[in-house]
């Protein structure tokens, strides 16, 4: 979940809120968008915030949120969309066309007379990289360059060069690099490097009118004209990247978000080239037009289980931030459609589902009478977990201790601490830690292991454990059969073989389950005290003495015996309802 | 004058012949009684002032299975040593440790000391090797820590503040050598008072109180001629622990039980699944961020999985993602692959299992279905996050249903499984559901506290798997109640391998 960290006596400012510093209150008002406070350092005064919703990437500004939560908190005002003008800059961007197979989109925009302070200049950086790396998926989809534009000479040519054509100073670096180099050498080329090496050959690079570099899309901004001061007071805006919409959106978050800083806003015409590949030969950016969506008041009322008017739900859709186009027929209400308007930044609304949930969130959802529908249903749990609480049952009354262990585990403590050779079993691509490398195909093992965790505690110990065992089967759908498993063990100075056969014998019986024992060998058991369960010749499991072996593998200093079964041919299923 | 029982006499005695004092292990080897019977007796003798109990800790020497080796077939530079003066007292080394059957990396160890242990002298120059006069003289005496390692193997265990202080250091010497452990072990120990003592002189002991009522007593009826003793029943007795079920698998019962109450049918899959109903088919794009390797477990072999039978549904969740197919929905503008659709994870959640039950056709309208499934997710393990925990999760058909119902059953599961006082609902947000609903429970004592997440079925994830009446989905943080409930602060609890823990858990 995105994560920003915004300044808390900006939001105070622009959300018009004395909060005192009361992070319960401030909660209370982020929920409205789905965020809440992760933390406040009051030193700082910079409060972070985690949003629930991945798609509102129009939130991760002080601005943006403090836009998106005025409807809510100040009802009256009446919320609706907030106007962003723009006026033509004149500046022209020529794009190459052997950038279609590499990055082929770009939006620029130009932003005049900002007023950036240290602490915007920050919210400015923040945005632009949870921009970069949540909304343009690591700059894959889009990255954002920021430049004082009174450094550069329109028109702006985006295009291609070869490896040691062309070279600039990086930010932040001394010494100017080709653009082979940074990849080799910069960190921001090793980092994103990978996302351009489509073409080996040939790199995204902006050029200004004079042949200067503002940067090279999506590494690295020139040192030059890319870097911004509190003393840049003109700004031009690009954002390059694969996916045309996300570029443009992207674009349209950060030029609203320095418009709302008192900056003016004026437009680019970015020419494509004249090939097949591109639809659009000519895109005017950013496009500050709102998307239009019709709403059906019947189906708003469906979902929310109120009778809402259209005039109300117009109301609540502006106090959400949105708004509605005047409606000149009077029909009846039922089959009334509204069309609702929603801003540029609004990225995230897919259906009318999304916005019914914004009027439901505008109504209050504590609001909202609850309702318990009776639903005649009849209850049942799994058809095995009758079978399942008989056994524990009967487990218990053996004296044995029910554990929990984890279906994730490691080889090590699968096989090589029990001598016993690895048998098929489903391992993990990417574990986190070597201890959790697969999912167990046997139970053994881990209350073996759960015994040497408690060498000090008081003996007799007698432990069993119920739970999935995977083992790979082609024939099943997702390729793994699960088998619910009971393995018990018991150690103490005494422990034994006919210990452990009695407590098996006495659970079997109980379940009225008949069964035999067959001599066998297994490396973790003693020879000689070892045995194959059968029911009805049908191969269940193994029970014997654990080998001193093992024992000393894991430093276990008294005898134990243990069986362990597969349940899913023992289980009853429910019994009939009486 | 002071009474002794029988036993009060064989432990007091026990005491003496050790030296005085003895440990209650040691009592029970000595005196052939019961833990219990030794406690009993020796509480008994406390409070007549005969004896003191105290704790004390002693450091116990064991060999490890390195030392136990060596225990048996000597150190190496005892080998090496005995080989060179086979040779004749001076020899090469190369050669020598041959003779000795030394392996390579064991030579410079034997060697150090051996030079250590003053046993021989040694020119790098011509890598010869001589047994030095005066050893040679006496055959080269056994140190003391050989003599030690010849007593732990036959004891198992020695006492480590009971040695000299040269012993203890020769001890220090074979743990540096990973040879032996020093541990401690805490014990109750008696000590046998002067009034103890005088007690004993006077020999004054009671005959034939009966301890132990046996079969033979009763069957021969001479339970009539003795004298049944008192016991001290004040006395403390040995610990014993029931079987008992795991405190949060009893929650999952408990939790299972109350939503078959409210009519719910538990429905099950397996912890191996597909993108396909772990993803695609919740509304969530094939970049989506929860399905990075960071955020999902992926299955190393095989890595498909088989999705021919869903092979129309597939085709309506590919045109979803795209362009919202016929859903209403403007879809995610993206081109969908088969091969990431078939590919195999564990699951990161149990809405894959509504998932699943929606597509199979079987669902009953009306109808109610749960799951509690273990789940999991690639995260560090620490005090608030495992990798490995249970979902509770399930949903409601009906051919209406709207938000007022959804804030019905989340306000009805705050009371019936929570057993809280005051709900809350604050906006959620799930990829598969819209409107989405966050619930919070206020109980007494607790204060608020997140319990559970629940939304409808967005259309573009009913409509593809085949159903168009409302679904109300909804889960419940089971683990965090659990914690809750059971005052645990640390989630790891949950799968602790802590037996003392499990033993001594009270009951709810």
């Amino acid at each position: 979940m995105p994560t920003i960290d915004i300044e808390y006596k900006e939001l105070q400012k622009l959300l018009s809120v004395e909060l005192d510093g009361d992070m319960e209150k401030l909660d209370e008002i982020l929920a409205y968008v789905k965020a809440e406070v992760k933390g406040y350092n009051k030193q700082d005064e910079v409060v972070n915030v985690e949003f629930k919703d991945t798609n509102r990437p129009d939130l991760w500004s002080v601005e943006g949120l403090a836009r998106a939560l005025r409807g809510f908190i100040d009802q009256k005002c009446g919320g609706g969309i907030r106007r962003y003008v723009l006026e033509p800059s004149g500046v022209e961007v020529f794009v190459s066309r052997e950038l279609f197979a590499i990055r082929p989109y770009i939006a620029c925009a130009v932003v005049k007379n900002v007023e950036l302070s240290d602490a915007s200049i920050r919210g400015l950086m923040h945005l632009q990289e949870k921009l970069d790396q949540t909304y343009g998926h690591k700059r894959q989809k889009a990255s954002v360059g920021i430049y004082n534009i009174d450094l550069i000479k329109p028109p702006i040519e985006y295009t291609t060069v070869k490896a040691k054509e062309a070279a600039f100073i990086p930010l932040g670096f001394a010494e100017k690099m080709t653009a082979d180099e940074i990849l080799e050498k910069h960190p921001k080329g090793c980092e994103y490097g990978h996302i351009i090496k489509n073409n080996p050959s040939m790199f995204p690079m902006l050029f200004d009118a004079d042949g200067k570099i503002l940067s090279f899309p999506p590494i690295i901004n020139s040192n030059d004209l890319g870097k911004v001061t509190v003393d840049s007071k003109n700004l031009l805006i690009e954002v390059t990247g694969t996916i045309h919409t996300t570029v443009l959106n992207t674009l349209n978050i950060v030029t609203t978000m320095l418009i709302d800083q008192g900056g003016k806003a004026y437009s680019t015409i970015i020419h494509y080239p004249d090939n097949s590949d591109y639809t659009e030969k000519q895109v005017t950016t950013p496009n500050f037009n709102n998307h239009t969506m019709k709403l059906s008041v019947e189906y708003t009322n469906k979902i929310l289980g109120l009778n809402l008017t259209a005039k109300r739900i117009a109301e609540l859709l502006k106090i959400a931030g949105l708004s509605t186009q005047e409606t000149t027929t009077a029909t009846a209400d039922a089959e009334a459609e509204i069309t609702a308007l929603i801003p540029c930044y609004r990225t995230d609304i897919m259906h009318q589902v999304d916005l019914i949930e914004d009027i439901a969130i505008a109504y209050g959802y504590n609001n909202i009478t609850p309702n318990w529908r009776e639903i005649a249903t009849i209850g049942k749990a799994k058809p095995d977990q009758h079978g399942i609480n008989l056994t524990r049952d009967l487990m218990i009354g053996l004296g044995y201790q029910e554990i929990l262990n984890t279906t994730l585990t490691n080889k090590e403590t699968l096989f090589n601490k029990m001598n016993t050779p690895q048998t098929p079993l489903i391992e993990l691509d990417n574990p986190k830690v070597t201890t959790m490398t697969c999912l167990r195909n046997w139970l053994l093992p881990q209350l073996v292991e759960f015994l040497s965790n408690n060498k000090s505690v008081e003996f007799p110990q007698k432990i069993y454990e119920i739970g999935k065992t995977t083992q790979p089967n082609p024939t099943y759908e997702t390729k793994i059969q699960e088998n619910e498993t009971l393995a018990a063990i018991t150690t103490h100075p005494n422990a034994n073989f006919s210990e452990i056969k009695s407590t098996l014998d006495s659970l079997l019986t109980n379940l009225g389950i008949e069964w035999q024992i067959k001599e066998t060998t297994h490396p973790a058991f003693i020879e000689g005290r070892t045995g194959q369960i059968l029911i009805n010749k049908q191969d269940i499991g193994i029970i014997g003495e654990i080998s001193p072996q093992i024992l000393e593998n894991w430093n276990l200093e008294n005898p134990a015996a243990a069986f362990e079964i597969n349940l899913q041919k023992t289980l009853k299923p429910n019994p009939p309802p009486h | 004058m002071v009474e002794l029982r029988v036993q009060e006499q064989q432990i007091l005695l026990g005491i003496e012949k050790n030296g005085g004092k003895a440990s209650v292990d040691q009592l029970i080897s000595i005196c052939n009684l019961s833990d219990a019977a030794v406690m009993r007796n020796a509480l008994t003798l406390q409070e007549n002032s005969l004896l003191n109990i105290y704790a004390a800790t002693q450091n116990i020497i064991k060999l490890t299975n390195e030392g136990k080796i060596y225990a048996a077939e000597s150190l190496p530079e005892r080998k090496l040593v005995l080989a060179i003066i086979e040779m004749g007292g001076t020899a090469d080394l190369k050669a020598a440790a041959e003779r000795a059957g030394l392996q390579a990396q064991f030579i410079q160890i034997a060697l150090g000391w051996l030079l250590r242990k003053k046993w021989v002298s040694y020119s790098s120059q011509s890598n010869s090797i001589c047994v030095l006069e005066e050893q040679l003289q006496d055959g080269v005496v056994e140190g003391s820590d050989e003599v030690l390692l010849k007593v732990l193997a036959e004891r198992g265990q020695v006492v480590f503040d009971e040695l000299t202080v040269a012993v203890k250091g020769d001890a220090e010497q074979l743990k540096k050598r990973k040879l032996v452990t020093i541990e401690a072990k805490t014990s109750r120990f008696l000590q046998i008072t002067d009034e103890g003592k005088s007690a004993l002189a006077e020999g004054n002991v009671v005959q034939s109180d009966i301890t132990q009522l046996t079969p033979e007593l009763i069957i021969t009826g001479k339970w009539r001629s003795g004298k049944l003793q008192r016991y001290n029943i004040a006395a403390p007795v040995a610990s014993v622990w029931p079987g008992k079920k795991h405190p949060y698998l009893s929650f999952l019962d408990e939790v299972r039980s109350k939503l078959v109450t409210l009519g719910f049918q538990e429905i099950t899959g397996t912890s191996v699944e597909t993108c396909l109903f772990n993803f695609d088919a919740l509304n969530m794009p094939q970049d989506h961020p929860a399905r990075e390797s960071s955020d999902i477990y992926y299955v190393k072999d095989p890595k498909f999985g088989d999705i021919d039978s869903y092979d129309a549904t597939v085709r309506n969740i590919k045109e979803t993602h795209e362009n919202g197919w016929q859903t209403g929905s403007r879809g995610w503008g993206y081109r969908y692959s088969f091969d990431v659709t078939k590919r195999l994870i564990l699951r990161g959640h149990s809405t894959c299992l509504s998932a699943r039950a929606l597509e199979s056709g079987k669902v009953e309208v009306p109808g109610k279905y749960f799951s509690i499934a273990r789940v999991y997710r690639p995260e560090v393990v620490d005090r608030t996050h495992l990798s490995e925990f249970n979902q509770v999760e399930g949903f409601i058909v009906n051919s209406e249903l709207n938000l007022g119902d959804l804030v019905g059953i989340l306000g009805r599961f705050a009371l019936e499984i929570a057993g809280a006082d005051n709900v809350r609902f604050k906006p959620d947000y799930f990829p598969f559901t819209e409107p989405s609903v966050e619930l919070s429970a206020y109980k007494e004592g607790y204060g608020w506290v997140e319990f559970g997440g629940s939304g409808i079925f967005r259309p573009e994830v009913t409509q593809p798997l085949g159903v168009d009446v409302p679904v109300i989905a909804w889960g419940l943080g089971v683990d965090r109640l659990f914690m809750m409930r059971y005052g645990i602060e640390d989630i790891r609890m949950i799968f602790s391998s802590n037996l003392e823990w499990l033993r001594k858990k009270q009951v709810t």
